[in-house]
């Protein structure tokens, strides 16, 4: 067994410790803000009754507290799921992000179920071909992909689409949804159709998702294409593949089986930072889909200065990559026999 | 020694491993030139823009009839909404991009390799108190500190320029962290130590001398990936105001008219679009000069 129970505690523990710093850390920078959240909760009042009405509104939302006592309590309630009270939406932040999340994630996992095995694949392509021309192009064509800005390529995708006759704009076709009663029960559309057969939301989802995951797709398909170039093109210069080609095995085996199969590890690890990352990416393009999701929670907190919002949409990000990079190191372990966590 | 290999050790080192890489590799002369127009456009470009004033944001007083003009002789990269030259911003906007790039590099840069090496130096509580600060910030990307930042302090060039070296200083000390642990253990800096030199003349002449060139060429292909951090805080809005020269900012002017005049985005992008890849073009050419095992051509066995 790889895992032990032990290593998996210590991590989550580190884990705690991490959003307890990013925690500490947003609130301090939120709460040196000159506005006045408190104004703004007690809705601007003006006239006599002002001053009171912002001093309760202060107290409310206990900002008359010492610093150091605000940030425990506010640690104190992160810690325990409630993210306080949203200004913009007048919701509890916690229900806000969780209902906006799974349309970015929907997003983010179809870019990669695209990016990853494509990078790859192109990849292992170039490293056969160590060298050539090919290899060349293969190597720079990565670099690009990693160098685009994603806004600006799901930009010139939805422009392209729309010329053509298919704005791909939004999640789904409201009017669709309501003609067929769709209803939302994940917040994963592709999966809520699937469940409720129902075939037309399905495709409209699908033809939807599908452009912006393909912008969100460029950075994993750079990055696992040139990275499996260069772990695959290493392990193919080694003495088990020059005693595997002697003995007279497939290249086909030889290419995948022992080659790829040890540049995986690596792969999983890189590909696994690189989904958390990548999930600001698929907020960016959201937005100029004009998909629903987390993006727009990034736009409703500046208008609102809903500061509860923009750290709740903080300690969402970081545990998110905490949370990834834990199940990359995981996997890895399963993996690569030699990592035991 | 991984962390030793290939290094150099002075400017003349560096330039000498440039020279390497531009004779053997085509892939570093392409970026080079690329990032040498950059930093022409960067160091030129308000002289040589056609229209200075429209370049910095100011919309022209004849606005309504030069407002979307596609590409032509006299805009040769078209108008946008307002009337404003697309190529003057370009142009105006390298300066801009340049420096955010190189003041968020060079700063997490020094930052971060003086929090690794120290960590890695020092020890016990101060190393761990140091690792675990760097790893609060791997967690958060800088959109996210950007927005935190933006609501507490307004729009700005400060909040792109630290929001950008609050994500980046800890990718740099913990590179410098690995490299360094792997210095101090060296009988050079023991033997140093046990002779009485300050531990200052030890980090400087020793340790930092050797961590710093794999680090600094990482650098430069980090360069590009922040410039297209940089320009998606811009393109949201979190940073620059909206008339700022920014080229994520002139993408973001023709976000609302990408059919009706796709030109007022497509051109600052492929800008955005080349700079990085010129940035990664060097930086991985050289790393790959610096690491003999990436170096050799050896035949493959089939």
């Amino acid at each position: 067994m790889p895992l032990s129970l032990n290593y998996l505690v210590k991590r989550l523990l580190w884990s705690v410790a991490v959003l307890v710093g990013v925690v500490v850390f947003s609130y301090v920078v939120i709460i040196l803000s000159p506005g006045d959240p408190a104004v703004k909760w007690a809705g601007n009042p003006r006239g006599p009754g002002a001053a009171k009405a912002v001093e309760e509104a202060r107290r409310e939302l206990g900002l008359d507290l010492p610093l150091h006592l605000q940030v425990l309590n506010f640690l104190k309630m992160v810690l325990t799921g409630d993210l306080g009270y949203s200004i913009a939406y007048r919701q509890p932040v916690f229900a806000v992000l969780t209902r906006n999340l799974a349309a970015t994630l929907e997003l983010l996992f179809a870019a990669y179920l695209i990016g990853v095995p494509l990078g790859s694949l192109l990849g292992v392509a170039a490293a056969m071909r160590r060298g050539g021309s090919v290899d060349g192009l293969l190597q720079t064509l990565g670099l690009a992909l990693a160098s685009t800005p994603t806004f600006w390529l799901g930009m010139a995708v939805f422009a392209v689409l729309f010329s053509a006759g298919f704005p791909a704009y939004g999640r789904v076709s409201t009017g669709l949804a309501l003609a067929t009663g769709f209803q939302a029960i994940t917040g994963f559309y592709l999966l809520d159709a699937l469940l409720q057969l129902n075939a037309p939301v399905f495709f409209d989802a699908l033809a939807r998702l599908l452009p912006p995951a393909l912008a969100v797709a460029a950075y994993p398909t750079g990055l696992c294409l040139r990275l499996s170039r260069a772990l695959v093109a290493d392990a193919l210069l080694e003495e088990y593949v020059r005693a595997a080609v002697a003995w007279g095995v497939k290249r086909r085996v030889v290419v995948w089986k022992y080659a790829f199969r040890a540049a995986l590890p690596g792969l999983v690890q890189v590909a696994g930072t690189a989904f958390a990352y990548s999930l600001i990416d698929a907020m960016v393009v959201e937005y100029v889909f004009g998909r629903e999701g987390l993006g727009r929670l990034l736009f409703d907190a500046i208008a609102f200065s809903d500061f509860k919002l923009a750290v709740g949409l903080l300690v969402l990000v970081a545990a998110f990559y905490l949370a990834v990079n834990t199940l990359a190191d995981v996997a890895q372990a399963l993996i690569d026999p030699r990592v035991r966590l | 020694m991984s962390a030793l290999r290939g290094r150099f050790n002075s400017a003349a080192g560096f330039l000498d491993l440039a020279r390497r890489a531009w004779r053997r590799s085509t892939r570093f002369r392409v970026g080079s030139l690329l990032v040498a127009a950059m930093v022409a456009m960067a160091v030129l470009g308000p002289y040589v823009a056609p229209y200075p004033s429209d370049g910095w944001g100011l919309v022209p007083r004849n606005a309504a009839e030069r407002a979307g003009k596609p590409p032509c002789l006299e805009f040769p990269f078209g108008t946008d909404n307002l009337g404003r030259d697309v190529l003057s911003r370009v142009l105006v906007g390298a300066r801009l991009a340049l420096l955010q790039i190189a003041l968020v590099v060079s700063v997490s840069l020094a930052l971060g390799l003086f929090v690794g090496v120290c960590a890695a130096y020092y020890r016990g509580p101060v190393e761990a108190l140091l690792n675990y600060a760097a790893e609060v910030f791997l967690a958060l990307p800088a959109m996210v500190i950007a927005l935190a930042l933006r609501l507490a302090l307004g729009q700005g060039f400060h909040v792109v320029v630290t929001s950008l070296i609050l994500s980046w200083w800890p990718w740099y000390a913990r590179s410098s962290y690995v490299y360094a642990r792997a210095v101090v253990e060296m009988e050079y800096v023991l033997l140093a130590r046990l002779a009485g030199v300050p531990d200052r003349t030890v980090l400087l002449r020793h340790v930092v001398v050797n961590v710093l060139p794999p680090v600094l060429v990482q650098a430069i292909t980090d360069l590009g990936s922040v410039l297209l951090e940089a320009s998606a805080i811009n393109f949201l809005g979190l940073g620059l105001p909206p008339d700022a020269p920014d080229w994520g900012i002139v993408v973001q002017n023709g976000f609302k008219y990408i059919v009706s005049m796709p030109w007022v985005s497509m051109f600052p992008g492929a800008f955005i679009l080349a700079t990085a890849l010129g940035f990664s073009l060097v930086g991985d050419s050289l790393r790959e000069e610096m690491d003999p095992k990436m170096r050799r051509r050896w035949k493959l066995w089939f």
